[in-house]
């Protein structure tokens, strides 16, 4: 590939203290984010799949420990002390939360908040910065953006508000926007719009994209590279056409076939994967997937099985594949 | 032909708004649900589908008189909810169990979630010994997919996904006549969805519980659902059979719904945002005159705005709600 990573993360571990125990969210990781990429990463809730871009913005809370390295444009920036952050947070790395009416201060106009980040990161005074508000309010589409700018969080809808924190997470034209499952609470309709919005932003601004979802139809929808994470781990990646059209990790088959689709036969079960995720309190030995695989084999349960690419970029961490 | 379990009538549902006035304020009503009727018979699972604001949490809590209903009746096996008292509602509530939306704020944060599942038994089986009570619960844990020896835990430490079956266990385990889903499994991971629809399903066959299922998700809601009604801001858009809605739906709405369920292929996911259905969901106090969905309607005309389109049968069984529902055709 031509461009060159943005993100780069390496071995990345966190972990929570949580009294006397230790639980690992994220065990080792390690991806790139391209520039003008999109990137789906995709998981079950525990897998990790927020712990690692909350870990690269330092965002963390306050019982977790993060090891190992993120370079952002070249700039290693974990554990980076909160002044050097703050130069690169909502300016050049942006991210837009799932629950948009915790991820907006509630005791604040929207007008406010947004005028807050254009003044700070970029300079403007509150007169440009009033301006640059409404500007980006028409940019997301919201309607009636002008009244808007004076209602608090909770006056607006569901999606109103999911494009209120897009626009502040874009104001500054960030390099790079991690969306944590920017379309979960919101409506089908409302969902199409709003990753019609994301997809035509990533065009217009050039910014790279990480959307962080569960809805492998939304990833699909989006994304030109795929991440499958279990238990902090990455178990399968590759384009969205390969991993979504010819799936190499048994986990990944396994949620492609156990949704529902129009074409599913009402009177058969689905064809669920048996158990649970894991406990992020323990660790497996082998491979992490074993107990609930229906391919499982002795060596799954003592041998982890590493990430590799068995045609072309398109890996998968599965011993089926290296027998 | 059974007599139903469960028989709606014309039922309206009205939250009262304080609004800011010149002085003072005044009170507006906002009608949440509108002239909605029903029948939902024993094994039978009716899908409720609609946006937010269409009214399909408000028609499932005034259903179980959670919200008064403010006209209509909600008639359960022969007794009109509405007008029952307290001592009778009670009693009937552990054949009408309810799953909600959000499953955090849905459970007791200071109770542990064994207690929480065993609650509606101390209620509604008091007879039963403690012993008992904790056999009951932890079958119940393993039959959502938990493991038994989590029922000492609280819920903040459980996922999202795993609050939600522990509402749906707690909901279950009177083993009750109805059980009202609202939005079971939109918080759940994929591989959950499936186990809880399969386990609702299962449990349907095994107890004979008609089941009300709410969902927004149309492809989850095709496959539990023997009947859909689809509806908007309150009203009735479409309902038919299963099979009559998805394969010919004749309500521009309902048209709109099932072109845009997701799928996870990149070549034909309708998420890649190239057509959406355009504008907002109108605010519920201001609805639009006429035909409610006429805002939105790509094939709305001046006659949608003046005259409310009425109920019209496409079939014996397939009611649309629309001027114009002969142009609607299938794919």
């Amino acid at each position: 590939m031509a461009m060159s990573a943005l993100l780069e993360v390496r071995d990345l571990s966190v972990r929570f203290d949580v009294g006397d125990a230790e639980l690992t969210a994220v065990r080792g990781l390690s991806l790139d984010v391209a520039e003008g990429e999109c990137l789906g990463v995709v998981g079950e809730s525990g897998a990790g799949k927020s712990q690692t871009f909350l870990a690269a913005l330092g965002l963390l809370a306050e019982n977790a420990r993060a090891t190992g390295s993120v370079r952002f444009q070249g700039r290693e920036i974990l554990n980076a002390p909160r002044r050097e952050l703050d130069t690169l947070r909502g300016r050049r790395l942006a991210m837009v939360f799932q629950d948009p009416l915790s991820g907006l201060t509630s005791t604040l106009r929207i007008g406010r908040q947004l005028e807050e980040s254009a003044r700070r990161h970029l300079g403007m005074n509150a007169r440009q910065a009033r301006e640059k508000a409404l500007d980006m309010l028409k940019t997301v589409r919201l309607p009636h953006p002008k009244r808007c700018l004076d209602l608090y969080p909770f006056e607006l809808s569901g999606g109103m508000r999911q494009r209120v924190m897009i626009a502040l997470g874009m104001i500054c034209r960030p390099d790079l926007l991690i969306a944590d499952e920017p379309t979960t609470a919101l409506d089908v309709t409302i969902k199409a719009q709003i990753l019609g919005l994301l997809a035509e932003l990533r065009r217009d601004a050039n910014t790279s994209i990480v959307l962080i979802t569960h809805d492998l139809a939304v990833a699909a929808g989006l994304c030109d590279r795929i991440l499958i994470m279990y238990n902090g781990r990455l178990v399968e990646s590759g384009t969205t056409r390969e991993v979504f059209g010819a799936p190499r990790h048994p986990y990944t088959a396994g949620l492609l076939a156990s949704l529902p689709s129009l074409a599913t036969d009402p009177a058969t079960d689905l064809p669920a994967i048996p158990g649970q995720p894991p406990d992020a309190m323990a660790t497996a030995r082998g491979c992490a997937f074993a107990e609930r695989c229906k391919h499982v084999m002795d060596r799954c349960r003592s041998e982890r099985p590493v990430l590799a690419a068995h045609k072309g970029r398109h890996a998968a961490a599965c011993h089926l594949l290296s027998p | 032909m059974t007599a139903p379990l469960l028989s709606v009538e014309s039922l309206c549902v009205d939250y009262e708004q304080r609004q800011a006035a010149v002085f003072g304020s005044r009170v507006t009503a906002l009608r949440a649900v509108n002239d909605i009727s029903f029948e939902l018979c024993e094994g039978e699972t009716l899908g409720i589908v609609g946006e937010t604001g269409c009214g399909k949490t408000s028609l499932g809590k005034a259903i179980l008189q959670l919200v008064p209903p403010s006209a209509g009746r909600v008639v359960w096996r022969g007794v009109d909810l509405a007008r029952a008292d307290s001592k009778t509602l009670t009693n009937l509530r552990s054949e009408l169990q309810i799953v909600f939306q959000d499953p955090l704020s849905a459970l007791n944060p200071r109770m542990p979630v064994g207690e929480i599942v065993a609650e509606p038994l101390r209620v509604h089986a008091a007879d039963m010994s403690a012993r008992e009570r904790q056999l009951a619960v932890a079958d119940m844990f393993e039959r959502v997919g938990l493991r038994p020896e989590m029922t000492a835990r609280y819920p903040n430490e459980f996922s999202s996904g795993q609050c939600q079956r522990i509402s749906i266990a707690r909901a279950m385990i009177t083993r009750p006549k109805l059980l009202i889903c609202d939005e079971p499994v939109s918080a759940l991971d994929v591989s959950v969805q499936a186990q809880i629809c399969n386990l609702l399903r299962e449990l349907q066959r095994e107890t004979g519980v008609a089941i009300l299922f709410i969902s927004h998700d149309l492809s989850v809601l095709r496959y539990m659902s023997h009947r859909v009604m689809v509806l908007y801001l309150g009203r009735l858009m479409e309902t038919a059979p299963r099979d009559g809605l998805f394969e010919d739906p004749r309500h521009p709405y309902s048209r709109a719904l099932i072109d845009a369920i997701p799928e996870p292929n990149p070549d034909t996911s309708p998420l890649d945002g190239s057509n959406p259905l355009p504008g907002e969901i109108p605010s519920a106090l201001d609805p639009p005159s006429g035909c409610v969905f006429r805002t939105r309607c790509p094939i709305a005309t001046p006659e949608c705005a003046r005259k409310r389109p009425p109920g019209e049968n496409v079939s014996a069984s397939h009611i649309v709600a629309c001027h114009h529902w002969r142009k609607v055709r299938g794919q």
